[in-house]
């Protein structure tokens, strides 16, 4: 039971953090991000290139290019790659598509993504997915297994914790006063002078990053990822956990994550069994739906909400005393220019 | 290579089925301005109506007439009962596609619930062949075929000489413009719903016709391709919606045959993303506005 706690505890920790990733790009800046699914695949995918070794014609798996680095490293290149995928994405779909557009066609091209691993066994062993995936400091560490995983419970409540820091710094910072204006706004903030285009597209690389992060911390602790487990609606499961959170709270959104991924997509389990596995799939499928919906027609600014902000004279920036004087200057001469 | 004039009727029968499903998706998008996620849901919904009706003795044809009206039904009664109330609560635009969202999860798992998880497949009669040059059809493929052409006739008779279909395209180009010239847009919202609901229906039979078999994940997965073809055609635009799915369905049907079925979306996915970038508001965008018919 506690092995079974703890695992569910890491997901959770890992839901919050993908969805710290959508909420910045939705939650703060409006983007509606229906590919957010794929930054947290391309993370899984990419921390196990560079934890599983190179492939070899013998192996039982196939994929087409991997290494093998020591922890931190798999991860911080799955952040990169979660950021260039989101600089990919942004400069086809943000810079000239129409709001909906953008959202339709990062739709297709998050199915695109898993008809092309399904399509290629070579690229990523298809439709089977990677396996074995190492998980770090597990050979080093003679723990048992509850030992371990408390271990990597820490490790991405760590990891977890530097993002938050990070966002939260990010919001109350004058760059988020940009993102909620892009949100509230397009037009007005293209009229005060921000560039709305590269705005989002900064939102898709930072989000993108911390999503693509979430999936190697869960691609570690599993070992396993498969064209299946991240499919499109997925996505809405993330969506969903960010609206009944609460869009824009980080507090909120980590509510919601802990809410939806915890309780209704891994806490039905530990219902007592009944009917058939399709039955309980669709069940929760369904209990999803019906909190989204709820959440929308009762309480549409979720859970936590976005706490209004007021500008009160004299008082301390949040990047005061970490930057040095001159970037205040440089950033107060560049609003007024624009 | 001399697959490809053969898969070419192939591509015509998957574009047949995709013409009305992007229409009336298209169409209730440019009146009511919701981005319906669930459009797919409710094909899978109404392709189940039709094999219920198949089960109970019916053709396959009047279980697909069956199938459209429920379909058009559970449509209108969907917006009235649950999308209209929350617009008027001031859902943003976002909020309706998550509404969408919700509502496609759990249309899709009811549907999974009743029916079980396996598929199922309509009772066929014998298919006899039917050769048009290299091309061969089955006659229910040429039925699918012929009920393609008569949504594509009916929509454009619809929308070009009736007055609800006038009311429509104005609605669609300017709701408040439209409303102070005494048209009823919640009326006109209704109707959108129940024409988009009756086409959709009529596509989830005829999926699941040229498919063989009905699932209940079919109609989420072809929702991909109505997109594409929508999309492909410019938001909105009915005629670009037709061309759309023209082009999709002959890509997806030609690229199965020249670079293995696996890879056919993701060449038709490919081609949807490069127009995009060329012409970032779709094919016949800037065509269909000139011409007024948007």
């Amino acid at each position: 039971m506690d092995y079974y706690l703890l695992t569910v505890c890491i997901y959770v920790v890992v839901g919050i953090i993908a969805c710290w990733g959508l909420n910045l790009q939705f939650g703060e800046t409006g983007v509606l991000n229906f590919a957010a699914v794929l930054f947290v695949a391309v993370g899984a995918y990419t921390a196990s290139l560079f934890s599983l070794g190179h492939p070899t014609p013998a192996s039982y798996q196939q994929y087409f290019w991997g290494t093998s680095l020591p922890w931190p490293l798999p991860w911080l290149a799955a952040g990169v790659a979660g950021g260039a995928l989101g600089l990919l994405v942004g400069l086809l779909v943000l810079r000239r598509l129409r709001g909906d557009y953008q959202a339709m066609v990062l739709l297709v091209v998050s199915t695109m993504g898993t008809y092309l691993v399904s399509a290629d066994p070579g690229l990523l062993n298809g439709s089977i997915g990677l396996a074995s995936i190492p998980a770090p400091f597990k050979s080093e560490l003679h723990t048992g297994q509850v030992g371990y995983e408390l271990f990597y419970l820490g490790l991405s409540v760590v990891t977890a914790l530097i993002i938050f820091e990070v966002l939260r710094r990010i919001n109350a910072s004058p760059l988020g006063r940009v993102l909620r204006a892009v949100r509230e706004n397009e037009q007005a903030a293209e009229a005060v002078g921000h560039n709305v285009a590269a705005t989002k597209l900064m939102v898709m690389v930072v989000g993108g990053a911390v999503a693509a992060l979430a999936g190697a911390i869960e691609v570690q602790f599993i070992g396993a990822w498969a064209p299946a487990g991240w499919t499109y609606p997925e996505t809405f499961g993330l969506f969903a956990a960010v609206i009944v959170g609460g869009r824009g709270n980080l507090g909120g959104v980590a509510v919601g994550a802990f809410l939806v991924q915890g309780l209704f997509l891994e806490g039905t389990v530990l219902l007592p069994n009944f009917g058939n596995p399709d039955v309980i799939g669709a069940v929760q499928w369904m209990s999803l739906a019906t909190l989204i919906l709820l959440f929308l027609w009762f309480r549409p600014q979720g859970v936590i909400p976005e706490r209004q902000r007021r500008f009160r004279e004299g008082q301390p920036g949040p990047l005061r005393g970490l930057l040095p004087a001159q970037a205040f200057a440089r950033v107060g001469r560049g609003q007024q220019n624009a | 290579m001399n697959l490809v004039l053969p898969s070419l009727g192939f591509g015509i029968i998957t574009a047949s089925t995709l013409l009305p499903a992007a229409v009336g998706f298209t169409l209730q998008f440019s009146a009511t301005g919701v981005l319906n996620i669930a459009f797919g849901a409710q094909m899978t919904f109404a392709a189940f109506i039709a094999y219920v009706c198949t089960q109970a003795g019916l053709s396959i044809w009047l279980a697909l007439a069956a199938a459209a009206v429920c379909g058009a039904l559970a449509s209108a009664l969907l917006n009235r009962f649950l999308l209209t109330p929350f617009a008027r609560r001031g859902t943003t635009f976002f909020g309706m596609v998550v509404v969408t969202i919700a509502l496609a999860l759990l249309v899709e798992y009811a549907v999974e619930l009743i029916w079980g998880p396996l598929p199922v497949s309509y009772p066929l009669t014998a298919p006899g062949l039917v050769h048009v040059g290299p091309m061969s059809f089955t006659h229910s493929q040429l039925v699918v075929l012929a009920i393609g052409v008569v949504f594509a006739i009916g929509t454009h008779a619809l929308l070009r000489y009736t007055r609800a279909g006038k009311a429509i395209r104005a609605v669609a180009d300017n709701r408040d413009l439209a409303r102070s010239s005494g048209i009823s847009a919640q009326r006109i919202t209704d109707l959108a719903w129940l024409v988009s609901g009756l086409m959709g229906g009529a596509a989830g039979v005829m999926l699941g016709i040229s498919l063989s078999s009905v699932s209940y994940t079919m109609g989420d997965t072809f929702l991909l391709e109505i997109v594409a073809a929508a999309v492909l055609g410019g938001v909105g635009q009915v005629y670009g919606a037709m061309l759309g799915a023209l082009v999709i369905g002959v890509l997806l049907q030609e690229s199965a045959i020249v670079l293995g079925g696996a890879y056919a979306p993701i060449s038709a996915f490919a081609v949807l993303i490069l127009v995009l970038l060329i012409r970032p508001t779709g094919i016949l965008a800037g065509a269909a506005k000139a011409k007024g018919v948007s």
